[in-house]
Order: structure tokens, then sequence, then C-alpha cells
């Protein structure tokens, strides 16, 4: 399992998972109006299945690996977080073990920005794209790719059961460069 | 049998017996098949509020009252094209339209709602001429942007129609008044100390006979002069000695002369009313308190109970509804009436100043119950408030001091001439109050909401404390974006009617702005257990919810006020709202055209969609709704604002200064056209003026780490290093959203490397 290097980002293992879908207030699900696409699928489980905010339905890849999930965006977005449901004790060696994330343009010039190991992962895995630097909180970019890499046991398709973004909210008021944080300005900054 | 029927049938009616009345009056059509009794039934299911029986039964029927209730049926279960045709049937071009002013106002709603703006302007104004109180019409009038000035609208045509109408009126509705009056006078006798001297009366006659001649001539007095009269003080009976200056105060001009009337004793404005009446619209809406007499209390209650007999009466009469119910002891009192007026032109007492206050109370009372009825008591207790001086001559007369002591009875000053003028004096009492009320509506509908608080501020404050107007002072507050005031002002209106629910969603938003959610639950709470049905509850509920950001069921209840009622404009407008919060601009368009399907004054919508046009980066059409939102309100400051952003966008710096200039005349208090007028001077490099800006917006907003921010940026790109490090570490101090920490920390890491082509910086 040869794991792409990239400059700087660790590997990380993650066990477990949580039941629950916990995001900070301030992130907000930024893959509602996204293009979303898969490497392959098998047929009734395709890539919707993905976004369906079901956790009984999975998208079942059907090809070579890496398994890929795509996912354009219309304009260039902040991202941070990156939520994924995937359970061990349902899927077994359906389960993604090795997930590694790329950012870019477009298909061309895509680079990993993280990569993640996961033991037996039962629930919702939160994978982080912020780097140490505050500077890098967030990834801009127009798209971004998940890519499975490898599954438990050495299964050869993947089973994934949902898939969220998130991202800081965009500015209320369009067109300023900054966010306002005083009552002030708040008040009249908009007509109800 | 028949009469008998249709007897029991109204007397259901007036005693809400809905299911009675509709039970006789089925028996009265089956044994006397007639239209008429088809109406009666019809209006029996109206009543019960089943207008699909009343819509099947007046199907086909061509009487013209039969029409009118049909029509009403259609309109209330939304068949506007049956009810139009009701109304004005195609067939018949010169068919007159039934019921007069109602039925007008009727049409005009029809054409409203089916967006023929010209037709129902028209067929508003119609009705408006045709009864000067059907309020409604001018209400109407004033939303669709088409209204006319008050002062002319509430002059003397409508005067003389009021007058018109109400002389139809028998006798002994009249008598009624009179004998009332008559009651009064004697009560007035109780009022000592500040008598009016005889001679003063007499000289009050002496006007009063010259003022009898101008009775017909109405005038529109201005407020100016009614203000003045106001001025109850004691003393100076300077007025009595100038029958001149009363003669010019019939022109309704002079105000000094008024002044100097005004200070007598115990006759105050009223005496100053009876001269400048029936012209005088001495606007009753003055709030000068008058001098109190000893006994006022006494007399007022008096008052109090006597008028609870007529004034529902005669504000029926008024309101321009058939059927007064004629008192029979009035009948008794007409011919004394006429007698006793002759008399009482000579005597002089104070007693007619008091009978003349007590009058024109009651013509006060009767405009009030035009409009509140609760606030009946009120007006009796708070009499003084009401120096409305349209109290007549006639009506005046002073009584003779000697007649006052005689029995109720027989001192009636009843007579033509003088229940004449006493309508007169009704009706200019009326048109007063309505004048004011209608002018500060028409000044809010156009946003001259300064404008529109000073005209409310002149009501009395009987008339001013009631729900209505404290949510319409709100409501300008609100558009004045002085919310503290809008909530003061609100929270007195539910403080009057705590049940009403008029202008309850402005009070909402008014409270989802000040960011006051405990307020806006408790609020919402209320409303929805005052009215589930009600529009109103669901959008407080909504801006609740859109207050703690759950933006999905903010936008169910917004929805639910848009089912409950579609034709409330601004329960669409406030789901436009939630849908950009959640960024489905779709419906968001979709929402904010709907609001100006309905309303297309609604300049929120408007603003709706430019924002959703300035997001999606549709620049031309951003500023070409942001300046239709423009044209409806001149004055907001925040439109004008984003038009000045629009107009930035679209690289039209030069307009969009100019914009962001206005903005920050119109209202002192924004922060936003400063801070926008920066961005752009710093867009054009003009750094140091964009410095300036920024440094005197640090005084009206320090804690706003925006500003400080756009100064670090600035400094930076002026190379002044040390300054920026500074602004940009105050900036992170005042903690800005996360977004905004990640772009100042990149910014100061890259402080001395030159700048790159980036998103933000």
């Amino acid at each position: 399992m040869a794991t792409e290097s990239s400059e700087g980002e660790e590997e990380g293992k993650m066990i477990g998972g949580n039941q629950h879908l916990v995001v900070d207030d301030d992130l907000r699900e930024m893959a509602k109006k996204a293009a979303w696409s898969v490497s392959s699928c098998k047929a009734g489980n395709g890539v919707l299945l993905l976004r369906d905010d079901n956790l009984d339905t999975y998208w079942q890849s059907d090809g070579a690996q890496p398994h890929l999930v795509n996912i354009q965006f219309l304009k260039k977005v902040k991202l941070q977080l990156v939520v994924i449901y995937v359970d061990f004790k349902l899927d077994e060696s359906y389960t993604p073990s090795k997930i590694s994330i790329r950012a870019g343009d477009g298909f061309h010039n895509l680079k990993e920005i993280k990569t993640v190991e996961l033991v037996k992962p039962t629930g919702w895995v939160y994978i982080s794209l912020s780097g140490n630097d505050p500077r890098e909180t967030f990834v801009n970019t127009f798209m971004l790719q998940i890519a499975i890499l490898s599954n438990h046991l050495n299964g050869r398709d993947t089973h994934v059961r949902q898939i969220k973004v998130y991202g800081p909210p965009p500015n209320p008021i369009p067109r300023q460069p900054f966010q306002f944080t005083s009552r002030e300005f708040i008040t009249y900054s908009s007509v109800r | 049998m028949e009469a008998i029927l249709v007897d029991s049938v109204l007397g259901s009616l007036r005693h809400f017996l809905h299911r009675n009345a509709i039970f006789i009056c089925e028996r009265l059509c089956a044994e006397f098949p007639s239209e008429t009794n088809l109406q009666l039934l019809a209006s029996c299911y109206l009543h019960n509020n089943q207008a699909y029986a009343a819509y099947y039964i007046l199907k086909g029927t061509q009487m013209a009252q039969s029409r009118y209730l049909f029509a009403i049926s259609c309109f209330q279960m939304d068949l506007l094209t049956e009810a139009e045709a009701a109304l004005c049937p195609v067939n018949e071009p010169g068919a007159e339209i039934p019921n007069g002013a109602a039925g007008h106002y009727l049409l005009g709603l029809i054409y409203r709602y089916t967006d023929r703006k010209k037709s129902a302007i028209h067929h508003f104004k119609q009705a408006f001429s045709l009864d000067p109180l059907l309020w409604a019409a001018y209400e109407e009038l004033c939303l669709l942007g088409a209204a006319e000035e008050a002062t002319a609208v509430f002059g003397e045509a409508a005067a003389l129609c009021i007058q018109k109408q109400h002389l139809h009126h028998g006798l002994a509705s009249q008598n009624l008044q009179t004998s009332i009056e008559d009651r009064n006078l004697v009560s007035g006798r109780n009022l000592s100390s500040e008598d009016v001297s005889p001679r003063q009366l007499k000289h009050m006659h002496a006007n009063n006979l010259r003022e009898i001649p101008g009775n017909y001539h109405g005038a529109a007095m201005s407020g100016a002069t009614a203000s003045q009269s106001l001025n109850s003080g004691p003393s100076s009976t300077g007025f009595y000695n100038t029958p001149s200056p009363m003669v010019a105060q019939l022109s309704g001009v002079a105000p000094p002369p008024l002044c100097r009337n005004v200070q007598q004793n115990g006759l105050n404005p009223s005496t100053v009313g009876n001269d400048s009446s029936p012209r005088s619209t001495v606007n009753p809406t003055i709030q000068a308190p008058r001098r109190k007499f000893v006994d006022e209390g006494k007399l007022r209650k008096i008052s109090g109970r006597l008028f609870s007999d007529s004034g529902p009466r005669r504000s029926t009469r008024l309101a321009g509804e058939a059927g007064a119910n004629t008192n029979p002891s009035g009948t008794a009192v007409v011919g004394n009436g006429t007698i006793h007026s002759s008399k009482y032109l000579g005597g002089a007492k104070s007693g007619s100043a008091a009978f003349r206050s007590v009058t024109v109370r009651k013509g006060q009372t009767l405009a009030n119950e035009s409009f509140d009825e609760g606030t009946r008591q009120e007006v009796f207790d708070d009499s003084r408030s009401y120096i409305s001086a349209a109290t007549s001559t006639s009506t005046s007369t002073s009584g003779d001091p000697k007649s006052l002591e005689q029995d109720e009875a027989t001192m009636t000053i009843g007579g033509v001439i003088t229940s004449t003028s006493k309508i007169i004096n009704g009706a200019a009492e009326v048109l007063n109050l309505l004048r004011t009320l209608g002018e500060g509506y028409r000044l809010s509908c156009m946003y001259r909401c300064q404008d529109a608080l000073d005209v409310y501020m002149k009501l009395p404050h009987k008339h001013y404390n009631t729900g209505w107007v404290l949510s319409q002072v709100g409501k300008a507050y609100f558009e004045l974006v002085d919310y503290l005031g809008a909530d003061r002002a609100f929270s007195s209106a539910r403080q009057a009617s705590p049940y009403s629910l008029e202008g309850m969603d402005i009070y909402s938003t008014v409270l989802y702005h000040l960011r006051e959610d405990m307020k806006l639950s408790y609020l919402a709470q209320e409303l929805i257990s005052t009215d589930r049905l009600a529009p109103q509850s669901w959008c407080a509920m909504g801006n609740c919810y859109s207050l703690q950001k759950d933006h999905e069921t903010a936008l169910k209840n917004f929805q639910r006020a848009v089912q409950l009622n579609s034709r409330f404009a601004y329960a669409h407008t406030l789901c436009g709202h939630e849908y950009v919060a959640l960024e489905y601009f779709e419906n968001g368009i979709k929402s904010y055209q709907s609001a100006l399907r309905i309303d297309d004054r609604h300049y929120n919508s408007w603003y709706g969609l430019g924002m959703i046009c300035l997001r999606q980066e549709k620049f031309e059409f951003a500023e070409h709704h942001f300046r239709m939102a423009f044209q409806i309100n001149p004055r907001s400051s925040v439109i004008l604002c984003y038009l000045g952003t629009a107009l930035h966008a679209l690289k039209r710096t030069g307009e969009a200064l100019y914009m962001m200039e206005k903005a920050i005349l119109a209202d002192k208090k924004n922060p936003l056209p400063m801070y926008e007028k920066a961005n752009i001077l710093l867009g054009l490099e003009n750094f140091d003026e964009a410095l300036e800006v920024l440094e005197e917006l640090k005084e009206y907003a320090p804690r706003e780490s925006s500003v400080y921010a756009l100064m670090g940026k600035i400094y930076k790109r002026r190379n002044m290093y040390d300054k920026a490090m500074l602004h940009f570490g105050i900036a992170l101090d005042l903690k800005p959203s996360a977004a905004d920490v990640a772009t100042i920390k990149a910014a100061i890491e890259k402080l001395h490397v030159p700048d790159e082509i980036e998103d933000n910086l």
C-alpha cells in the first residue's frame, strides 16, 4: 500500500468513529451545490446515496483501486472539515482503510493535502483539512477529491455511507472584504 | 308575519345569534320568497362566515344590494372575476355600482388584487369621495402611493358630504343629540368659578349669528391654527371684544387671534372653535391641556353616561350605515328644542362653554367610535384633551342662565339649524381627526417618516395612545432605523391594545434587529396564543427562530404565515430572506417576486432581490433593484449604501461615492456608508482619504474589527508596516470571524512580502 507522499502532511491513524455528527456552529455544509462524481459504482448504489442523509444506504464502488469521489464546486470555496460515515461492523472488508484527500483546480492539478488511515471505524470520522499554520485553517479550492486507497482486510471494493464537507459561512454581506463584528455595523448592514 | 320574522332575524343578528337568525330567515324565505328576503338570508350567512352559502343563494340575482352581497361572498371565496362581474356587469357598462362607496371600495380591492392599479386607484378615489369616512379607501390609496394630501382630501368637500349624509337622518336623531346637549347644559351649569362673563357670551352670540351663514363654507384650518388654540389659559377676555378677528378666523388663517381667544376663563379653545367653526377645522387634535374646571370631573361623568347612549347611534350614523336607531325619547324633545335655541341667543353663561366643550367631546367621541369602539370610555373620561374647536355656533348657543335651570325635557336646543350645525361641527371634528391621521399615514407610506412622526405628535393623547396610532409610530421609527424608539412605541401599543395584531410583525423584526431574543420569543408566544391563524403571529415566531440561526424552522414558520394569508406581502419577503440565508437563491427570488406582485411598494423585497444579484455578481440587475427600492424609499441610508456598493461593483465609482455621501448624510448613525466609502477610495488608490474616513469611523464604532483590518490593509499598501501591524493586531483582538482571522494572520505573515494577487488581500 504505497502512500503518496506530500510536502509536510503527515499520515494519521484514526481509531473509532463518532455515533453523532457534531459540528461547530460556525461551519457550514458547503457541498450542496457542488457536482459530485465517483470513479465507479455498482448499480443501485450510486453517488446519490452518498448525499441522501441516510446512513443505511451506501455507495459501492465497482472497479480498480483507488476509488475516487470527486467534488467540484461552482467557485473557489474555503473548506475546513470533511466528515465520512463508515462502519466496520456492517461493511467489514468493504470499509475504507486508507484515505487520501486531494485538492486543486481540476483533475489535472490535484495535490494531496491529507492522508488518514482508519482502523475499524464505526461512525462519523472527522478529517480536518487545516494545517498547523493559522494561515492554513482553510483550503481554498475549486475541487476536492477523496481517494480511497485501500480497504480493511484487503477488500477490493468499498462502501461509504455518507460524506459531508464543511467550511466557514460566507460573509452575510456580499462584496465586503471583512465580516462585521460590532452591533452598530450589523444593525445597519441589512434591511429585513 | 313577514314583518315579525324580519324583525326577529334582525334582532338575532344584532345579538350575534347567527344560527337563530339563519333558521328564522330560512322560514322567512320559504314563506315569502322575495329577493329582499334572500338578501337577508345571505347576509345572515355572511355574518356566520359562511360565504359559500351566500354565494349559492345570490347567484344570478340582479338587485343592487344582492349584487353587492354576492360580490362580497365571491371576494371572501377568492373568486375575484365573479365578484368583479357582479359589481360591474360587463354587458351594462353604465350600471351603477351598488352601495356607492362600499361598492367602489370592494371593486377597488378586486382591481388591486388583480394587478390593475389604475382602476383600483380610480375606484378608491370614488369610494372616498362618496363617503369621506371610508378610511380604508384612503389607506389603500396611500399604500398604492396615490393618495393626495390629507388636508385636501379631508377638507370642505368631505365636510359637505358628511353633512349631507346626516342631514337626511330624521329629526329624531338630531333631537336626541339636542336633548343630550341640553342635559349637558344643565350639568355645565355646575361648572363654577371660571365662568365666562356674560359679556363674553354675548359676543359669542353675535359671532354665532354671523357664523350661521358661514356654516356651509367649510374650511380647512391648518393644524397650526389648531395648535395655537390649545393654549388654554386663564383670563383674557380680549377675544370677546374683537368680533372682527373672529370673523377673520373664519377664513382659518390667523393663529394669533386664536391664541387670544384661548385665553379666557372657561371658554378656551372650545369657544375659539365656535368662532371658527364650521369652517374651523381647528384641529381637535391639539394637545394642550384644557383649563381644569372645578367640576369638570363631574361634568364628564355625567356626559359620559349620557353619551353612552347617544354615542353608538351617532357614530353609526356617521359611519354612513343605514338604519339609525332613533331614540323614541328624542322625538319628544323636538319641538321644545327649537324654541329654546332662539331664547338662548341672548343669554350668557359659562354653561355654554361647558356645553360646547361637551359637544366637542361628543364629536370627538364619535370620531373615536369610528376607529376604536373600545376606547369610548376613555374618551369620556379624558375629554380634557379634546379641545376641539369645532363646536358650532348654534349648538353653542349659550344657554340663558335661567333656562339652564329648567328641566331637562324643556331644555332642548333642538331645531333644524341647531342640529344641522351640530352635524357640521361633528363632521368637522371627525374630519379634523381623520385629516391628521390621514396625513400621518400618507407620509409614512411615502417613507417621510420624520414628518409622519411630527404629524402624529399633533394628535391628542387620547388618540395617540391607541394601538393603531402607536403601531404606526413604531413603524415610522422602524423605517428611520431607530429601533429603540420603535421598541418603545410598539410596547406602548401592546399595552394599549394587547389583542391587536396590526403591525406586530414589524415589531418582531425590530426585536430581531435589536437581538432581543427573550422579548422576541415572548412576543411570538403571546401572539400565537392570541391568534393562531394570523400571519403576523407566525412571522414573529419565524423571526424568533431566525435570530437563533435556525433558518429551516424559521422558513417553515414564514411559509405557514404565507399559507394563512397569501396576500400578506411581508410574509413572502421574510420567506425570501430565509431562503437567501440558506442559499436557495432561486426560491428566494421567487418569494421576493411574490411579495412584489402583492405590493410593489414593498421596498424590502426589492432590496432582497438586489442582494441576491450582488451575491451572484449580476451587478447590473443589482443596481436596478436597489434603484427601485431607492425610488420607493429615498431616505433609507441602508438602501443608498447598497446602491453605492452596486455602482462600485459596476466600476462607476463617481456615482458610487456620491451615493455614499448621500447615505452618510441621510443617517449619521449608520457607519456602513463611511466604511464603504473608504473601501471605494482604497480601490481608487486614494489612500490618505480612505484613512481619514476610517479614522473618523473609529470614533463611531470603536470595537469594529473590520475597520482596523481595512486600515491595516491600507497601511500595508502604503508600506507603513508598523502601523499595519498595529492595526492588524487590534483587529485580531476584537475577535473577528474565523475566516477573517485566517485572512488577517496571513496578511501579517506576508507583511514584508510585496503584494501578491490574492483573493481577499
